[in-house]
């Protein structure tokens, strides 16, 4: 539990330095940010003293409705500390810095997260689509895509754009 | 002996290749017989997983994950029904942990024979195909015994098992345990005791520790670089904490540690079997779970140790019968960046074998 303590202290004193908030769901610490402050947010919990975050476990979007988020989850090989970092995304313009400079591994994972919710990585070395093909029309995973066969796709579209 | 006026080769390999382990394309780059660049290419098996789980309840995105690393589809379903469990706080009664235990390790080893056997095949040993699918089938036999079906089980419910394993399972999964000896004895005198894999795979396709930690690199390919996690060991879920076992390291970092690593962990999961089939209780299967599952509203992360890397399961619940967004973390993914970086350098064949050697599952993988 000690382990615990130290990393709740460490996640509160980078909360205040880059105004995130802290909560905790089952038994993991989640800090919220805005996007511009993941870089250096992610830089300090990689280097916690004690209890450094410094294996980058996966990485994801996730659509709100009025925003999307990037879920970072962190951890390490050498302890059981478990923290997860969100970066919030403005929908209208999906910017985030690419962290594939602290972590090599962000590579595919930003890639995905470009290609399910056109969440645009600045910095990424090669951000193109990775599942779907390059002309693909949208971004699957949010939540105002409609999962219809193109043809219909393209009727339901004229409806809503025509009345 | 110096050539000149050399042109680069641009040899696409897959998507229909047998040595791409499914759906794999790669565009290599080659300077004669070298490989200089490698660009891979994937999403030819892509099915939406991520997509369909939200139009699906919770209990009907169970079969699907069997698609996911087809090879070892039980721990696929394992990591997704303890992730709504978790969600749920459903306690699982204890019978149907030790159950979970017995075919999670059954998978691992099933798993581990095809990495095995298809890393064999890949340099041209054919016979140990035939050894390692064998036994293999055993373990299926097993499966189709309890669950129907062989390949994509859907052996797990969300609060327990699917069944009770009949009467005849005990005493095949006994003979299965009391052989197992002989066999890795054979497997390792067939391919392992053999010149021409020792050839193959001793000192190629070096994945350093630093350069695998920063790759994100989880499961045998990690151990294999001498580290030393496992998740099992780590954060043990389920009730991994009573077994008695070891976390197989090694530190060669090179395509023959990350092949030897699999035959280690085989033996590990033989003493877990062993120990669960001892110490397994008598009870339900079953824990009491509403007939509409409904989880609260939250978030929640779950991960396990599979056979190729660790699967982590990401769901977000809005209090609906469905879920809201599920992730799929999925380890061969994430290891497959590695072959763009170790296989830089190295002859065609050696490529081949690195592959080989990744045991990525193209399933997994697409997603």
């Amino acid at each position: 539990m000690e382990n615990k303590e130290l990393l709740k202290q460490r996640v509160e004193e980078l909360a205040a330095r880059v105004s995130g908030e802290v909560k905790e769901s089952f038994g993991v610490f989640i800090l919220k940010v805005k996007a511009p402050y993941i870089i250096e947010t992610l830089t300090a919990a990689k280097s916690f003293t004690d209890v450094p975050c410094d294996f980058l476990h996966d990485l994801g979007g996730l659509d709100l409705g009025d925003h999307f988020e990037v879920v970072y989850q962190l951890s390490s090989l050498r302890g059981p500390q478990l923290l997860r970092v969100k970066a919030i995304v403005d929908r209208e313009n999906p910017v985030i810095d690419s962290v594939t400079r602290i972590w090599q591994g962000a590579n595919f994972l930003e890639r995905e997260a470009y290609d399910m919710f056109g969440i645009i990585f600045k910095g990424h070395p090669n951000l193109k689509r990775i599942y779907l093909w390059d002309d693909f029309e949208g971004y699957p995973l949010r939540k105002d895509y409609v999962t219809e066969p193109i043809e219909v796709r393209n009727i339901v579209r004229t409806r809503i754009e025509g009345e | 002996m110096a050539i000149e006026n050399t042109q680069e080769l641009i040899l696409n390999m897959g998507p229909q290749h047998p040595s791409t382990h499914g759906l794999f394309r790669m565009i290599v780059h080659l300077e004669g017989e070298t490989v200089t660049k490698i660009i891979p290419k994937i999403g030819y098996l892509h099915r939406g997983m991520e997509k369909l789980a939200e139009s699906r309840t919770y209990s009907q995105f169970i079969p699907y994950t069997d698609r996911l690393d087809y090879l070892a589809s039980p721990h696929n379903n394992w990591a997704y029904v303890q992730t709504v469990e978790k969600l749920m706080g459903v306690e699982v009664p204890e019978r149907a942990e030790y159950l979970r235990v017995i075919f999670g390790e059954l998978a691992r080893i099933a798993s581990h024979h095809i990495m095995i056997a298809s890393t064999a095949l890949d340099f041209g040993g054919s016979t140990p195909w035939f050894y390692l699918f064998r036994d293999r089938e055993r373990i299926l036999d097993m499966f189709e015994m309890t669950s129907g079906s062989r390949l994509t089980v859907n052996i797990m419910r969300i609060g327990g098992m699917c069944a009770e394993p009949p009467a005849e399972f005990w005493p095949a999964l006994q003979s299965f345990l009391d052989d197992s000896p002989e066999m890795l004895e054979e497997y390792y005198g067939i391919f392992f005791g053999n010149e021409i894999a020792q050839a193959r795979l001793k000192n190629i396709g070096i994945l350093p520790k630093e350069l695998a930690e920063n790759l994100s690199i989880t499961g045998p390919i990690l151990r294999a670089s001498g580290v030393n996690y496992d998740v099992r060991k780590a954060e043990p879920y389920s009730i991994y904490n009573r077994f008695d076992f070891k976390v197989p390291v090694r530190t060669g970092c090179d395509s023959f540690d990350r092949t030897m690593i699999r035959m280690d962990e085989i033996m590990e999961s033989l003493k877990i079997i062993r120990q669960a089939v001892r110490d397994i209780p008598e009870g339900p299967i079953m824990a009491k779970i509403p007939k509409v599952i409904k989880p609260p509203v939250g978030e929640v992360y779950h991960r396990v140790e599979n056979p190729k890397g660790e699967l982590g399961f990401y769901i977000v619940s809005d209090g609906t019968t469905k879920p809201s967004r599920v992730r799929i973390r999925s380890g061969s993914f994430i290891n497959l960046q590695m072959l763009p970086i170790v296989a830089v350098g190295w002859k065609i064949q050696d490529l081949i074998a690195i592959f080989a050697t990744m045991d990525a599952v193209l399933g997994e993988v697409d997603k």
